[in-house]
């Protein structure tokens, strides 16, 4: 199975070149990855029909307990089967889309779509929690190129930056939540952990592991209060918004959180919150898509809704909403993927994006208006569309739970403006005679065409013989999500029920929306105080408060004062080791040496004070280098009378080198200049100077108090002969035993070395002393 | 004093490499290794920069310092390999033993350091004299 997987990135990595060899066609040939990977998924429907998955594991990091497991059940091959078979009509519909502009634009976009692909198809097949994270990321990513395809445009950027802010942002909560799964269970299997719920839910993190998936969920799914991204990203070309909106991104929230469903199903907030958060974005989302102008505006506020529907119907219990969730996930791509693909064709045709300006386009698109009438029809629950099914399973959800009447209003109402949207949508630009397009730049061809028509004609051919899929999807994929078998009756008609009653006065309200869309529409766009409450204002907030933050303390702390910026280390430095001295369990005090005075030892050390004393006092720079040489010449000469002779030959090199280098920059200089900093400024370094070397004092003598554990030592004087053939017990550590630890030490010298060998560049030309 | 100074940083330049190099081989069994020798032959040739000009420096160094030190961490990278193939783990070294004397894929992960040492302190050496000297 994992080649599935693997034939995606491959098919991304071969998009471009084929796109430069194939040309206008390339949209068609590209399209036979994702149709492959179609067949190979409906391959397996015989496995997972009766309940069972499919897995194959491949091991990754053993050691850290990952693996990459896949899993196919009843429901991600309903996601797998929707993200390849609505990506192959996205890649044709691409190949058309594209098929006037730049051919290096196509190849990356069909790259782009299919690495895309890739990483929906990489999180929904993935059993181990930890990789399917890293594909929910990489959705994020590629998400994040999509929409901001057209990087000139100043809004796209906007949008796309907003979007990975969101759902990037809410993914690291996601794996917040992954990761105290993994030290709560102490596995990352998905399959071990819905079997252990129990053990779960009964932790004390129950609770925030709840949370933190379901704020990664809301993020993706476009949740209120993270609902503004998605209709911004409607800056994305059509054949990617098509794709985002109907089969992938913005249902992985609803898949992760049907999944965990199983998993907190005993924990009553867990659903709550669902039917709660689900019927405020449905209401918000409603009430944005009525005062949406652009067409595909409204299209994206009316995704957001029904993201809001399946959150809400995922926080119900029960066979029925289980059924009706994987119904309505079906329904909804299918009529979302095509209304885009006809708003795409509409907009590419006519260059106008406002709904309000356009009209009677069927005389010149005439194939796409049909589709758009019959994907908007099962948008709108009509009979006999599958949309009609999957909203009277919403209603017997509803109806059969406990619930109280607020959220069955609610649905309702938002399932009138659906129906309301869908007859805007579909009628408006296309039949009213209303602001009459005269001309189109663009007409229709068949790439453009395939997509719509048969995901509109498959509305109704489901509709009409809903046992099939029935049997084939939706039953494995409810009994995947309720975790057991769901003998699922999907037909169209039910009979006489309370749920066809609340269907007709859905109609009936959408009906009056759409005859009086116009008036509503201008009543809500009266209302902007409202809607920037309910728009992305929280968004900027947080965005331009944290910008804030950051440029003030770039002010203060990185005002460009080599001086300040040594105070403030210096001053860390001498907090962070008195606090470990004085709070810390050691404490410290400071024994009497044993044995006696070594003269030679207090000369040098006497000697090595002298010369600090001297730079202190020194006027010149050139006094002030020599004096603290003096200081570090009798640091080696210590290091020397304690036995340590690698280190003080170390030593003396370096304190020759600094003197040198010191010399340089010195040179450039002034020889003598008055101080520059005032009496007070002064004062206040000399008592840091003074703390620092007091503290550092009270470690040093603390540390050497403590009596030294020679175990190491020992260990390293008998095998290092032994072993590394070496006498010198310090070289063979550095080139034997810790090898790895200096071959990293030589690449960091090396690349900060190259950093300042960049960074001086040119001075020297520029600073020419000594005249 | 400049004529003096000159005249005898040559010598002394020699002198110094040689140090160097003796530092970088005893290193294994007496004080010394590929950090200090290293160090020792960056000052011999800031010593050359210092009394001649960088130009001579740069000559009498014949790779560029920061190739120099790309080529060192190869070495050491290169000099870890060979234990790959024996038992499979990155920086075991192999050992061969001439006379009385072990040779082996320590010294030259060794002599890598050594040349990182090298190039990196005459960069910055370099870059710094380039700009005052007249």
């Amino acid at each position: 199975m994992a080649w599935i997987i693997l034939i995606a990135l491959a098919g991304a990595a071969i998009a471009r070149p084929a796109a430069e060899l194939l040309g206008k066609a390339s949209g068609w040939v590209m399209s036979l990855v994702p149709l492959a990977l179609f067949v190979m998924i409906l391959q397996h429907a015989g496995d997972v029909a009766d309940g069972g998955a499919v897995m194959s594991t491949i091991s990754w990091v053993p050691s850290l307990g990952v693996d990459v497991t896949l899993r196919l059940d009843g429901f991600s091959m309903l996601f797998s089967l929707l993200i390849t078979g609505i990506g192959t009509l996205v890649t044709i519909y691409a190949g058309a889309y594209f098929a006037e502009k730049p051919v290096a634009d196509m190849g990356r976009f069909l790259a782009l779509i299919l690495l895309f692909m890739a990483a929906m198809l990489g999180t929904v097949l993935s059993d181990d929690l930890i990789v399917m994270f890293v594909f929910w990321e990489l959705t994020s990513l590629t998400s994040f190129m999509l929409i901001g395809f057209d990087g000139h445009k100043p809004e796209a950027r906007k949008a796309a930056i907003q979007s990975l802010l969101v759902t990037g942002g809410g993914g690291l909560v996601l794996f917040a939540g992954i990761l105290l799964i993994g030290m709560t269970l102490g596995t990352f299997s998905f399959t071990e952990v819905l079997s252990r719920s129990g053990e779960l839910v009964a932790s004390p993190w129950a609770g925030v592991i709840a949370a933190l998936i379901m704020i990664g969920a809301f993020t993706k799914s476009a949740q209120v209060p993270f609902h503004f991204w998605l209709p911004n990203a409607m800056a994305a070309p059509t054949p990617a918004s098509a794709y985002l909106h109907s089969a992938t991104m913005v249902k992985l929230g609803i898949f992760l959180l049907a999944r965990f469903d199983a998993v907190f199903a005993t924990m009553p907030a867990f659903g709550t919150t669902l039917v709660v958060v689900g019927s405020l974005t449905m209401t918000v989302a409603a009430l944005k898509a009525l005062r949406a102008e652009g067409y595909k505006a409204v299209l994206a506020h009316s995704t957001v809704a029904s993201l809001g529907i399946l959150v809400m119907l995922i926080g119900l219990d029960g066979e029925v909403a289980a059924v009706a969730t994987v119904g309505f996930i079906l329904a909804h791509a299918l009529y979302k993927a095509a209304l885009f693909f006809c708003a795409g064709t509409a907009i590419h045709a006519t260059g106008e994006t406002s709904l309000r300006k356009l009209g009677g386009l069927a005389r010149f698109l005439p194939v796409t208006a049909v589709a758009a009438v019959l994907a908007s029809l099962s948008m709108a629950g009509l009979p006999p569309f599958v949309g009609f099914i999957s909203k009277e399973y919403l209603f017997e959800a509803q109806l059969t739970n406990g619930w109280n009447v607020v959220p069955i209003v609610v649905a309702v109402l938002v399932n009138a403006v659906m129906c309301g949207v869908a007859g805007v949508v579909s009628i408006k630009p296309f039949y009213f005679k209303s602001h009459r397009v005269d001309a189109v730049k663009h007409g229709e061809t068949p790439g453009l065409l395939v997509g719509p028509l048969l995901l509109a004609t498959g509305g109704v051919v489901i509709g009409l013989f809903p046992g099939g899929i029935g049997d084939l999807l939706i039953g494995p994929a409810a009994s995947a999500l309720h975790g057991s078998p769901i003998d699922v009756s999907f037909k169209l008609w039910h009979g006489l029920t309370p749920m066809l009653v609340l269907s007709a006065l859905v109609v009936s309200i959408g009906v009056a929306i759409v005859v009086w869309w116009d008036a509503i529409h201008d009543r809500l766009r009266r209302h902007d105080r409202l809607f920037r409450l309910i728009g992305d204002g929280g968004y900027h907030f947080v965005v331009d408060g944290t910008l804030e933050i950051a440029r003030a303390s770039t002010r203060l702390l990185q005002n460009g004062d080599q001086r300040r910026y040594t105070a403030v280390v210096v001053a860390v430095v001498v907090a962070g080791l008195a606090i470990a001295l004085f709070a810390g369990p050691a404490g410290f005090y400071i024994a009497a040496p044993d044995g006696s005075l070594r003269v030679s030892v207090t000369l040098v050390l006497a000697l090595s004070a002298a010369g600090a004393v001297a730079t202190v006092l020194a006027r010149s720079l050139i006094a002030a280098l020599v004096s603290v040489g003096i200081v570090g010449f009798a640091v080696a000469v210590i290091f020397m009378l304690n036995g340590a002779p690698d280190l003080a030959l170390t030593q003396i090199a370096v304190e020759t080198l600094l003197v040198i280098l010191l010399t340089a920059v010195l040179l450039r200089l002034p020889a003598r200049q008055r101080h520059s900093r005032t009496t007070g400024e002064r004062r206040r370094d000399a008592a840091l100077a003074t703390a620092f070397g007091l503290v550092i004092f009270l470690a040093v003598a603390s540390m050497s108090a403590i009596p030294i554990d020679m175990s190491l030592t020992e260990y390293f004087g008998q095998t290092s002969y032994l072993e590394g053939f070496g006498r010198n017990v310090v070289n063979v550590i550095l080139v034997d035993y810790r090898a790895i630890d200096t071959l990293g030490e030589i690449a960091v010298v090396a690349f900060a070395t190259i950093a300042a060998w960049a960074l001086l560049r040119g001075s020297g030309a520029r600073v020419r002393t000594k005249e | 004093m400049q004529i003096i100074f000159a005249t005898m940083s040559r010598l002394f330049f020699v002198l110094m490499i040689g140090v160097s190099l003796f530092m970088l081989f005893r290193g294994h069994n007496e004080p010394g290794g590929g950090f200090i020798g290293g160090l020792i032959a960056a000052l011999g040739f800031a010593l050359l920069a210092m009394a001649r000009d960088v130009e001579t420096a740069r000559r009498a160094l014949v790779v560029h310092p920061v190739a120099l030190m790309g080529g060192g961490l190869l070495l050491s990278f290169v000099s870890g390999l060979p234990g790959l193939l024996s038992d499979r783990s990155f920086l075991t070294h192999w050992w061969m033993e001439i006379g009385s004397t072990h040779l082996g894929t320590a010294t030259t992960f060794d002599i890598g350091v050594y040349c990182v040492v090298v190039g990196g302190v005459l960069c910055l050496v370099f870059r710094l004299y380039e700009g005052i000297e007249q």
